[in-house]
């Protein structure tokens, strides 16, 4: 069987960054603990994953002081929103083409 | 890929928006006990007043005092019992962005028309006090809804609906808030039970 895959975005075959861009997609901004805890990641393998989508543009990543402690939160850029809304798309239309 | 494994990618994704921007353990059984609680407490103001219609300052206080109590005991209940659950099925129970946005949208209708009653209760317009409570507890349910269960829009508009219709019958106070707080929470938190909480 010879699907087409057309239009599937290598940037989220891993699961983690899948979840990071999900997440994104339904909230204005999310910081890094909360972040962590959704997705039940380590610090260094968030920090990671989230490195490389900020690397392609996809999201954005603000880091600032609340008191003296820093703190780091992310939000999905305009590209990223695209490339995530196409990457859906093609999921389901490769889900509806095999029914 | 295999069809399965892109249906389930895509619905992790569905989950982890909804999971992420969503409160989503409230307690079914602490409304239903928070209905039998209001029940219970209308049923005992209607005991010494004698009527439906509250009319003097007097009978106000006791009735304002009284709801006031129950208001604060209703919602420890539905913040203690959500704990609970959320404990059991291990959902996510912190005060993080989630919860206070739930909180703060629920809270913003709750506290206007909070005010709104002191008010009309210190320059004794007695009437519209009632409806008033109904029609604001409706809107914060609406306005908290899309943070949570988005049922909970639906108990928002039978209390709207509810507190509307009281607006044109002034005689009717404690009935109307044995029907909104009691009853309605009861019927709907027994629907909800059944939709979330029976046992797979």
């Amino acid at each position: 069987m010879i699907a087409n895959l057309d239009g599937l975005n290598k940037a989220f075959e891993s699961k983690i960054r899948l979840g990071i861009m999900s997440v994104l997609m339904a909230n204005e901004s999310v910081d890094f603990t909360t972040m962590k805890s959704l997705l039940e990641l380590t610090d260094g393998n968030l920090a990671s994953h989230a490195r490389s989508l900020e690397d392609l543009g996809y999201i954005r990543c603000e880091k600032r002081f609340v008191g003296r402690k820093p703190n780091t939160s992310y939000a999905i850029t305009d590209l990223g929103r695209a490339a995530f809304s196409a990457h859906i798309q093609a999921l389901a239309s490769f889900v509806n083409s095999q029914q | 890929m295999e069809n399965k494994e892109a249906l389930n990618t895509l619905n992790d994704i569905k989950e982890m928006m909804e999971r992420s921007s969503k409160f989503k353990a409230i307690s079914g059984l602490s409304i239903v006990i928070i209905g039998v609680l209001a029940s219970l407490v209308s049923a005992y103001i209607y005991s010494f007043m004698g009527d439906y219609h509250i009319n003097t300052p007097d009978k106000w206080r006791t009735t304002a005092i009284i709801a006031i109590a129950l208001l604060v005991v209703a919602f420890a209940t539905v913040f203690a019992m959500s704990y609970l659950r959320a404990k059991r099925l291990n959902l996510r129970f912190t005060f993080d962005a989630t919860m206070r946005r739930l909180l703060f949208n629920f809270f913003i209708p709750m506290v206007a028309g909070g005010l709104l009653c002191i008010a009309l209760l210190t320059q004794h317009h007695y009437g519209l006090v009632s409806s008033i409570t109904l029609i604001f507890y409706g809107l914060a349910l609406i306005n908290c809804s899309h943070f949570s269960y988005h049922e909970l829009r639906y108990l928002g508009f039978a209390e709207l609906v509810l507190g509307l219709i009281d607006c044109f019958m002034v005689d009717y106070a404690l009935l109307t808030w044995f029907l909104g707080f009691g009853l309605l929470h009861i019927v709907f938190g027994i629907l909800f039970m059944i939709k979330y909480e029976r046992s797979k």
